[in-house]
């Protein structure tokens, strides 16, 4: 017997000419677009990455996960005199529309590594001068525009600069590191990387779980009891 | 047997009910059976033989195969010319088990280079959703995790390997908190776990539906934030490098996606964290997996001779989306099931327990959409409900609170998992085997090291919940300070020796040099990737 599944093909596109379900229509309908440069005939319903790689546009490789949590497909969308940016997995294609795949952010400026921090009373401090124009937001709201999961960054920027560590860091939840947000700062905050660094700091030095570290305690203990040494070997 | 059947889809749509009166699914009285007749690993057409390397005469998955029995893309005219980097520690694989290794191997103070396909971060770990397992609850212990790893796996992954693994756990998350990770708490402090597939206690910790990017984001922050790892992004390895008499792993080739470039690097330790096969669609399955998910590092790892294991047993997670179309495939959590939520059939049946093992729990939902009872959208789809908006209605503000993931992705998409249940079929989600190793990560070939998906032995022929996190961390630190370790002055000569042997081996096989491998991506998403 020849399992149904193996002749399913989920993969070929032919969903793409696809009506979507939810409609009950007939319209493969052709959709024409521009992607870094290249004309391309596409159907609805595709996203800007389907687009590109049925219309074979070279070098398109700042692709991965699809579902737009990994943060790398950025791209600068033109329609008329309207500039944006977006991710390309969860942009879907428009007649007119002039989309180009963005290199990715160079490395971050701010320097510091969290095991450099010992002390948390001086956060704050230590905050300020990794991150120094975190203070000198001019509200131009580039961020919050560009930002393709709708994060408050500006706010969010405020309440850091503020020491509001733990607050800060919750707004960038839903942060995928794509950085675009640090690409549109004309005062070079990396707000993206202001977000993680509050995010970190917080479960830095305020996640202390009672069941987590009672079973470390008891695994310390066996240790000792077992080998009779009292190293432990994970430091 | 007529695909066509199923009940379509807007028949299904109204004869489902959130509110519907349904009783407990019925007892599955022979697991293996259902295995046997449903589950792509068990049917003979899936799976071939290998014919040559270290693992000829084993059972391989048909299309594995063909690229494990492959030319190499270079040979040694393409090495000329091409510059060379030296450094301790080589790491081939930006994703989480990677950056583990990567920073374990830095924190002991070698100089590491970690090179990656695409951007660092780009991986699979950064969609993991549901959580981390680990046994820190008072009415759980370590044995009893190393006990449902095993019994998950069908028991035969390798105990060493597992309980080295569980016995990690509690310092793992430690280690994630001290670089940053945030988790989910309970009102007292405690982490929050939960409950899931095949466990006998709750033991996932989580961060929301968040935790695979949450971890990765710490991971690739620290990454790149620490003064001793270099990192070099779109640069895909395309071969391995060995001594004169191709026996020791002494570096690897790149190619980079941005100037079509060779590059040589040249390491006493070379750490793979490749991940795993998703992105060839094995079976014709859709896939959770990230465009790079291609099986380069198996391919790579047979070719200079190490032993591989289980590579007819792959991971058809249960829960993959059939629609909307540009998420065909993805994931919808385990969680979601694990907190509660039921699947039923088009006739609106719960047709298997939800939180059996993931194998059986897939196979039951094909033996649906197969025997006719599944909801067909088009010829080309059919699947099954996941019945997320019985479980809004018992559980009021649950998905929102905890599943913000899983409503976020479908905002563009205009789907409300709250009030539309969702349409799933498995979909190929994780590789169980892969290259052997020992507690160290080390392989059968000096010199070479493999973690996370790439690497074998720990699942067995089947993976549960929320041991893939904890099993990148744990054994991509174990590489990182074992490569540390090992302090011999690195190779005098690099060769492509081992390269020189595969295709004699092809060649006395038959086999005809036809295809060539490693991958680098899907064929569909390859279209000019080194066109100038």
């Amino acid at each position: 017997m020849r399992a149904a599944y193996c002749t399913l093909n989920f993969f070929d596109f032919s969903h793409l000419t696809k009506t979507p379900m939810t409609t009950d229509g007939d319209n493969p309908q052709t959709i024409n677009l521009t992607i870094n440069g290249v004309a391309v005939a596409a159907s609805a319903a595709m996203t800007l990455v389907e687009a590109a790689w049925h219309g074979g546009v070279p070098r398109v490789t700042a692709v991965s996960c699809l579902e737009s949590v990994c943060g790398s497909c950025r791209v600068l969308l033109r329609r008329g005199k309207e500039v944006t940016v977006n991710l390309a997995c969860q942009t879907f294609v428009e007649d007119g529309l002039e989309a180009v795949f963005l290199p990715p952010q160079p490395p971050p400026l701010h320097h510091y590594e969290i095991s450099d921090f010992t002390d948390g009373w001086n956060i704050q401090a230590r905050f300020h001068e990794i991150f120094p124009e975190a203070s000198h937001c001019r509200n131009c709201h580039g961020c919050v525009l560009s930002c393709p999961k709708g994060i408050d960054v500006e706010g969010a920027i405020a309440l850091a600069a503020a020491g509001h560590f733990r607050d800060a860091g919750e707004a960038f939840l839903e942060c995928v590191m794509c950085e675009l947000c640090d690409s549109a700062c004309p005062e070079l905050i990396a707000p993206a990387h202001v977000g993680l660094f509050c995010r970190r700091v917080t479960a830095h030095f305020h996640l202390r779980p009672p069941n987590l570290i009672y079973r470390l305690e008891e695994q310390r203990k066996e240790k000792m009891g077992l080998t009779g040494a009292s190293h432990d070997e994970h430091e | 047997m007529n695909m066509n059947n199923g009940i379509p889809l807007a028949q299904a749509s109204a004869l489902y009910r959130p509110d519907a009166d349904i009783g407990s699914p019925p007892v599955l009285a022979d697991p293996q059976a259902l295995l046997n007749a449903f589950h792509p690993d068990y049917l003979g057409s899936s799976v071939t033989k290998l014919a040559v390397g270290a693992n000829a005469g084993d059972s391989c998955q048909r299309e594995l195969a063909g690229l494990l029995q492959a030319e190499a893309i270079i040979d040694e005219a393409d090495l000329a010319g091409a510059p060379v980097t030296d450094i301790d520690v080589l790491v081939i694989g930006g994703g989480g088990a990677g950056c583990a290794a990567a920073l374990a191997a830095a924190e002991r103070g070698a100089r590491v280079l970690l090179v990656t396909k695409l951007r660092l971060g780009d991986s699979n770990t950064v969609m993991a959703e549901g959580g981390i397992q680990v046994a820190i609850e008072p009415d759980d212990s370590i044995q009893r995790h190393i006990e449902d790893t095993l019994r998950g796996g069908h028991d035969i992954g390798n105990p060493e390997l597992v309980a080295a693994m569980a016995e990690d756990g509690p310092d793992v998350i430690r280690w994630l908190i001290r670089a940053g990770m945030q988790f989910e708490q309970t009102a007292s402090g405690d982490l929050h776990t939960r409950r899931a597939g095949g466990m006998n206690a709750a033991r996932i910790v989580h961060c929301r539906d968040y935790t695979g990017l949450e971890m990765m984001r710490v991971l690739r922050e620290s990454v790149i934030q620490h003064r001793a790892i270099e990192v070099w992004e779109q640069s895909p390895a395309v071969e391995l490098l060995s001594n004169e008499d191709g026996r020791k792993c002494v570096g690897a080739v790149f190619k980079s996606l941005i100037d079509g470039r060779f590059r040589m690097v040249r390491t006493h330790s070379v750490i793979l964290a490749t991940g795993g096969v998703g992105r060839l669609h094995l079976n014709g399955f859709p896939t959770s997996n990230h465009l790079g998910a291609t099986g380069d590092g198996l391919v790579l790892a047979y070719r200079i001779g190490a032993c591989l294991r289980d590579l007819d047993s792959f991971q058809y997670h249960p829960t993959g989306l059939v629609y909307p179309p540009h998420l065909s495939g993805k994931l919808v959590t385990e969680g979601v099931r694990a907190a509660g939520a039921w699947m039923l059939n088009a006739a609106g049946q719960r047709f298997v327990d939800e939180l059996l093992p993931r194998d059986i729990v897939s196979a039951a939902i094909l033996r649906e959409c197969q025997e006719g009872r599944g909801v067909r959208v088009d010829d080309g789809r059919v699947g099954v409900w996941l019945d997320t908006p019985r479980l809004e209605r018992s559980q009021p503000g649950l998905l929102e609170r905890q599943f913000p993931k899983l409503l976020a992705r479908f905002r563009v998409s205009g789907v409300d998992p709250r009030h539309d249940p969702l349409l799933i079929h498995p979909t190929l989600h994780y590789q169980n085997g892969g290259v052997v190793i020992d507690v160290n990560g080390a392989t059968t070939v000096p010199g070479l090291y493999a973690v996370g998906e790439v690497a074998g032995g720990i699942h067995g022929r089947n993976r549960i919940m929320g041991n893939a996190l904890l099993e990148i961390i744990s054994f991509g630190r174990r590489a990182g300070v074992a490569a540390t370790a090992q302090r011999d002055r690195g190779p005098k000569k690099v060769t492509l020796e081992h390269v020189n042997r595969a295709r004699r081996d092809l060649t006395l096989a038959g086999i005809p040099l036809t295809q060539a491998a490693p991958q680098i991506l899907p064929d569909y998403a390859a279209k000019g990737i080194w066109n100038r």
